[in-house]
C-alpha cells in the first residue's frame, strides 16, 4: 500500500469515531496511539486498488455517521433471535455496549469478558496480543478500529479446556436515527489443546441505517479446536467491513463459516495464518443475496509450514441485482512442503442483473504441494430440476430444493445440528 | 392407456420423430429397439416433458387427457414415470427428502392424504427390498456417488415408490453386468400388474430375455418401421439392424 496523506472526507469519516477512553486505565494505550498515528497516513481504498476492485466505498464514506447511542432492547427480542434448540451461553451488545441485563453467561471453565471489565491476567493476555494478530498498520479499518474501538469481547479459554457448549454473540442494531456508526472488537485465545465455538450474529431492530467495522483476532494454540460462525441476517439498511485473522499453531483445527443473507455493502476480509505444521483449516462460506445488496468476500491463506491441509468452500445465490465478489488467494511459503490447499467458489445467478466476480490467487513458492481451484457461475441445474418434476414435484417445490441443497453443502460442515437447522430455516424464508 | 398418434417432435429445429405411432393398453410391455439415432431417447423425453423438445405435430393422449399439454410433475401425477437413462446427481438433496417430497407431491396430485413419517419409512423399506438397493444408499444425496449399476437399480426403486401405471424404462439395461441386470429385470418383473404398462426402449436384446415383452416394435429414422412379438427381438439380435435399413422406404 502506498503511504498517502488521509484525505479530507476519509478525515471527515474517521472523526465520528472519536476517541474514547476504553476504560478507566487506558486499556492498550500505546498500542492504540500507534495505530492513530498510523491512521494519519492511511486513505480509504478505492476501486482503483486491486484488493477492492468490486467494493465501491464511496457512498459509505459520504455518510454523516454519527457515535451510536445506548438502545433499548427486551428480553423477548433477544429470545427471539437466539438459535433455536442451541444450548448456549450468550452476550448482547446493543448497538456496540454490551448489555448484561440481556446476556446469560456463567462460564466457569474459561474467561469471557468485555473490554471493560478487563483486569489482572486478562488484561495482560489482551494488551500482549491486542493488534498483534491483525496488523493495524495494512487496513484503514483495522487501524481506524484499533486507534478509536471502545468496546469488544474477549475470550481466553486456557490450556486443555474443551468448551462443550457454544458461546452465541448477538450484535442488535436498534433505534431509527440516520447512519449509526459502531465499532466492535473481539479477541480470542484458544489455548493448547483447548477448544471452543463462537457464533456471531447481527440484527436490526428499527431500521436506523448503520454501518459497523469489526476486527476480531483469534489465536488458536497446538492442538486447539476452534469453530468461528458469523450470521450476517441483519437488515438491509446496515453495512459492515469486517476484518479476522486466524493464527494457528502446530496440530490445532480451525473452522470459519460465514452465513450472509441481508445487509447492504459487506465486506468479510477473512485471513488464515498456519504458522506450524500439520494444522487443518476449513473456511465455508454461503450467500444469498437480493435487492441491490453488495458483498465482497476477501479471503486469504497462508501456508508458511509443512504439512497443513485447508479447505475453502464459498457458495452462493445471486437474485436481483445483487452483485458480488469472491477472492480466495493461497499463498504457500517456500518452507510449506507438502502443503494441500483446496478452493472452490461456486455460484448461481438467478436473475439478468445480479453478477459474480471471482477471483482465485494461488502464489506457492515449494514444490511439493497439492493446491485446486475451481470457480463456476451459472443457472440452477436444469438436468437436476427436470429430474425432480418428473418425479412429481412442482417446479417452485423443485426449486426451493436445489437452492437449499446448494446451500447445505457448505452448512452441513457445521458442528452444531440447531446451527445447521436454523439456516435452512433463514433460507427458507428467502426461497 | 397410451396413445400416440403421428408424434412430430424436433430438437434444435432438427427433426428426430416423424410420425410416430403407438397404443399401450394396461398390463401391456412394450420393447422399443432400433438402431442409434432412431429417435429412442427422444421419445421417452418427449413422453416425460423434456423442454428441449418440440413437438411439432401429433397427439399423445394419456388416459384420456392431453398429456403434452402438462408439465412433468403433472404427468408424474397422472402416473407416467421415466427411468432415466443418465440418472442425475442432486448433491445436498438426501434420498429419503427427495423421495418423501415426491411421494407425497403425488398424492397431493391425486387428493391424497400425505404419507406420515413411519408410514413413508415403512414403505420405503419394503421397496427397497425389491431391488435389494443397499439401504445405505438412502441416507445419501440422490444418485451422489453411486456407480452405474447403483443408479439404475436407484431408477427401479424410485419406479416401485411412485407406483405409477406406465413406466418408460430409457436404457435401463445400459452400463450394468449381467448380475446388475438380472437384479433390476427381476425388479421390474415383481411391479408388472394387469393395470401397470411398461415401454422398454433397448438397444439389445438381452433385457427382454428378462423382461418378456407383448410387443417389439423397431424404431427406425423417426418412425415405428416393424412391430412384432417378442421373436423379433431374437430377429434383430440375429441379424442385426442392417436388414430393418434395407427394408425401410427412404425417409
Amino acid at each position: 500500500m502506498s503511504i498517502q496523506t488521509i484525505d479530507s472526507q476519509a478525515a471527515a469519516f474517521f472523526s465520528r469515531f472519536q476517541p474514547v477512553k476504553v476504560n478507566g486505565k487506558s486499556l492498550a494505550r500505546s498500542t492504540r496511539e500507534e495505530a492513530a498515528a498510523a491512521l494519519e497516513e492511511m486513505t480509504i481504498p478505492t476501486r482503483k486498488w486491486e484488493d477492492w476492485k468490486y467494493t465501491n466505498l464511496a457512498p459509505l464514506v459520504k455518510r454523516n455517521l454519527n457515535l451510536a447511542g445506548k438502545g433499548e432492547v427486551s428480553k423477548e427480542e433477544v429470545q427471539a433471535r437466539l438459535i433455536p434448540e442451541l444450548d448456549s451461553d450468550y452476550l448482547v451488545f446493543v448497538n456496540g455496549y454490551f448489555a448484561p441485563e440481556l446476556s446469560d453467561f456463567a462460564v466457569t471453565n474459561y474467561h469471557v469478558n468485555t473490554l471493560h471489565d478487563l483486569e489482572g491476567m486478562e488484561r495482560e493476555l489482551f494488551e500482549a496480543y491486542f493488534g498483534q494478530i491483525v496488523p493495524f498498520d495494512q487496513d484503514v479499518f483495522t487501524a481506524m478500529n484499533t486507534a478509536y474501538g471502545r468496546e469488544g469481547l474477549f475470550v481466553y479459554v486456557p490450556k486443555a479446556k474443551m468448551i462443550e457448549k457454544p458461546l452465541q454473540v448477538l450484535h442488535i442494531t436498534t433505534g431509527s436515527d440516520k447512519d449509526l456508526g459502531i465499532q466492535h472488537r473481539n479477541m480470542f485465545l484458544i489455548g493448547e489443546g483447548a477448544s471452543l465455538k463462537i457464533i456471531e450474529s447481527y440484527h436490526t431492530l428499527g431500521g436506523a441505517t448503520s454501518f459497523r467495522n469489526d476486527v476480531t483476532e483469534i489465536k488458536v494454540e497446538d492442538r486447539a479446536q476452534f469453530e468461528h460462525i458469523r450470521l450476517q441476517i441483519a437488515g438491509n439498511e446496515a453495512s459492515q467491513v469486517n476484518n479476522l485473522e486466524i493464527h494457528q499453531g502446530r496440530d490445532s483445527i480451525a473452522k470459519t463459516f460465514v452465513f450472509t443473507m441481508s445487509g447492504d455493502l459487506i465486506r468479510n476480509n477473512l485471513i488464515f495464518k498456519l504458522k506450524d505444521e500439520h494444522t487443518e483449516s476449513h473456511l465455508m462460506g454461503a450467500y444469498l443475496l437480493d435487492g441491490t445488496q453488495k458483498l465482497d468476500n476477501f479471503t486469504q491463506v497462508n501456508h508458511m509450514k509443512p504439512h497443513c491441509f485447508s479447505n475453502e468452500l464459498y457458495k452462493g445465490i445471486m437474485d436481483d441485482e445483487a452483485s458480488g465478489a469472491f477472492t480466495g488467494r493461497i499463498n504457500v511459503f517456500p518452507d510449506a512442503q507438502k502443503t494441500n490447499a483446496y478452493q472452490s467458489n461456486r455460484n448461481i445467478l438467478l436473475s439478468d442483473d445480479a453478477q459474480i466476480n471471482t477471483k482465485p490467487q494461488l502464489e506457492i513458492y515449494a514444490d511439493d504441494v497439492k493446491c485446486s481451484h475451481g470457480a463456476t457461475t451459472g443457472r440452477l441445474d436444469e438436468e437436476a430440476l427436470f429430474y425432480l418434476m418428473a418425479r412429481g414435484i412442482n417446479k417452485t417445490a423443485a426449486r426451493k430444493l436445489l437452492v437449499h441443497a446448494f446451500v447445505l453443502e457448505v452448512s452441513e460442515n457445521i458442528s452444531l445440528e440447531p446451527v445447521r437447522q436454523y439456516i435452512d430455516q433463514l433460507v427458507s424464508t428467502r426461497y | 392407456m397410451l396413445n400416440i398418434q403421428n408424434l412430430q417432435a424436433s430438437i434444435e429445429d432438427q427433426p428426430i420423430l416423424k410420425g410416430l405411432n403407438l397404443t399401450i393398453n394396461p398390463g401391456e410391455v412394450h420393447a422399443i429397439m432400433g438402431p442409434n439415432g432412431s429417435g429412442k431417447s427422444t421419445l421417452a423425453s418427449v413422453l416425460a416433458g423434456r423442454e428441449e423438445y418440440e413437438v411439432t405435430d401429433g397427439e399423445v393422449t394419456f388416459h384420456g387427457k392431453d398429456l403434452l399439454d402438462l408439465d412433468p410433475d403433472e404427468r408424474a401425477g397422472e402416473g407416467l414415470f421415466l427411468a432415466f437413462q443418465y440418472p442425475v446427481e442432486i448433491p445436498g438433496v438426501s434420498m429419503t427428502n427427495f423421495l418423501r417430497t415426491s411421494v407425497n407431491s403425488i398424492r397431493e396430485y391425486r387428493e391424497e392424504e400425505p404419507l406420515n413419517g413411519a408410514a413413508f419409512l415403512k414403505m420405503m423399506r419394503e421397496k427397497q427390498q425389491i431391488v435389494e438397493l443397499d439401504k445405505n444408499l438412502t441416507k445419501r444425496s440422490v444418485n451422489e456417488g453411486f456407480s452405474g449399476g447403483e443408479k439404475k437399480r436407484n431408477e427401479v426403486f424410485q419406479m416401485a415408490m411412485l407406483e405409477p401405471k406406465l413406466a418408460i424404462l430409457d436404457e435401463t439395461d445400459s452400463g450394468l453386468d449381467i448380475d446388475a441386470l438380472r437384479i433390476v429385470a427381476e425388479a421390474v418383473n415383481k411391479l408388472r400388474s394387469p393395470d401397470r404398462s411398461f415401454l422398454v426402449i433397448t438397444h439389445y436384446q438381452r433385457l427382454l430375455e428378462y423382461i418378456v415383452p407383448d410387443f417389439v416394435h423397431v424404431l427406425y429414422k423417426g418412425r415405428i418401421v416393424k412391430s412384432g412379438g417378442k421373436e423379433l427381438a431374437l430377429e434383430l439380435e440375429e441379424k442385426g439392424y442392417d436388414w430393418i435399413k434395407a427394408e425401410s422406404p427412404a425417409v
